[in-house]
């Protein structure tokens, strides 16, 4: 069972002057990043619909609480596998029904994905640049 | 006869043996030194640290006026989001000399006959004859991704000759999007250095985009042991494809692009 968590009032929206030290490092991956407003950081709590271990990209699919109390699926997108997997991932690092904490750079236009940041587990560890 | 024949093989076998008793040990897996986001040469990245991509941000080979002012439009268009990599696509490999400045890992495999350069990012894999054979004639030659190498050994270093390379016909040396002519050539010295780095020093010419001689130098430390290579399959779960105006669209779990602002042109 899904557990969903009101977490518009957790929802906050850091602008940061200094950014690359927290920004998703997409620029080494195999497309473009300009997507991603790096001068932005969204920190969010979520619950993990699914994590997609593949390449070229894992990608994090988390449910997350709008504004107006609605439920979206956002789609937020990490390096590769195997340079996670270097890094201490593993294909299980994120388990569907997970409440979790996640930081991620929206996309510049507003659309509902991201470029993954880090993210902190229930139990206070965490995965990223947290 | 039969005698004679079965001697002739077994002292080939020796003289391989032999050799490749002498050659260094590059075994297991590196990764490059040189990150700065990909781009191709660091020592003239500017600004100091700047990413392969990002906007501004260029290196200084020696560009011939009208190569300058190739890369400078090509500038631009990395200033408007919409780099021309053809990696980013899926489809094809990185090609020489790019696959030096790869991320991920890296494997050398040295035999006395052959050198195989594999990029895990691609995957690439660059092949280096060193049994004593030329390029081949030009009639033989058409351009390729890692162009023709052959290359011989000097003590523990290499030393390889890379002609027939596509050039701005497939590739570019990096996001920064950065190309060379199908003219060029490429004079590669590779040998581990006294820290253990495996250090890469290029030659390279090309009468059309360069002025005089382009040098750059790449290293790769190796990771931990027991470190694993995996496999790397760039259209198994694409959802960044590319519209033909060069955007790079964001897909979602369903394969549906969710992107709010999508280029008229496409």
């Amino acid at each position: 069972m899904t557990h969903l968590i009101d977490i518009a009032k957790l929802k906050t929206v850091l602008f940061l002057s200094v950014v690359f030290l927290f920004s998703a490092d997409i620029s080494t991956a195999h497309h473009s990043s300009v997507m991603f407003d790096k001068a932005t950081i969204v920190a969010v709590t979520a619950t993990v619909k699914e994590f997609q271990w593949t390449n070229p990209h894992v990608w994090i699919q988390v449910i997350i609480k709008n504004d107006d109390d609605e439920m979206e699926e956002w789609s937020i997108e990490g390096l590769g596998p195997n340079s996670l997997f270097r890094k201490g991932w593993r294909p299980n690092s994120f388990i569907p029904g997970d409440v979790i904490e996640i930081k991620f750079n929206p996309m510049r236009d507003g659309s509902r994905a991201g470029g993954f940041i880090g993210a902190r587990f229930a139990d206070g560890s965490t995965i990223g640049n947290w | 006869m039969i005698a004679f024949c079965i001697g002739q093989i077994y002292a080939g076998q020796l003289a391989l043996a032999a050799d490749a008793a002498m050659l260094p040990d590059w075994s297991g897996v590196w990764e490059r030194v040189e990150g700065n986001g990909g781009i191709f040469d660091p020592s003239t990245v500017e600004p100091v640290d700047g990413r392969a991509g990002s906007p501004g941000v260029r290196q200084y080979p020696p560009l011939t006026e009208a190569w300058e002012t190739k890369y400078q439009a090509m500038l631009e268009v990395v200033a408007q989001g919409r780099v021309p990599d053809p990696i980013s696509i899926c489809g094809t490999p990185a090609g020489f000399p790019r696959l030096l400045a790869l991320p991920d890992v890296y494997e050398f495999i040295v035999r006395p006959e052959q050198t195989w350069i594999i990029t895990e990012n691609g995957p690439n894999i660059m092949r280096i004859y060193t049994d004593g054979r030329e390029h081949p004639p030009e009639s033989e030659l058409w351009p390729t991704f890692t162009g023709d190498s052959v290359g011989r050994w000097d003590g523990q270093a290499l030393t390889f000759s890379t002609v027939s390379m596509l050039g701005e016909n497939g590739t570019v040396l990096d996001r920064s999007g950065l190309v060379l002519s199908d003219k060029a050539s490429i004079t590669t010295r590779m040998f581990k250095t006294e820290d253990g780095l495996l250090r890469a020093e290029l030659t390279i010419k090309d009468p059309i985009a360069l002025s005089e001689p382009w040098h750059v130098v790449r290293h790769f430390r190796k990771t931990p042991d027991g470190t694993r290579a995996f496999d790397y399959a760039c259209a198994e779960n694409n959802r960044n494809p590319i519209t033909p105006s060069g955007q790079t669209l964001t897909l979602d779990a369903e394969g549906n692009t969710i992107d709010i602002e999508i280029d008229q042109d496409n």
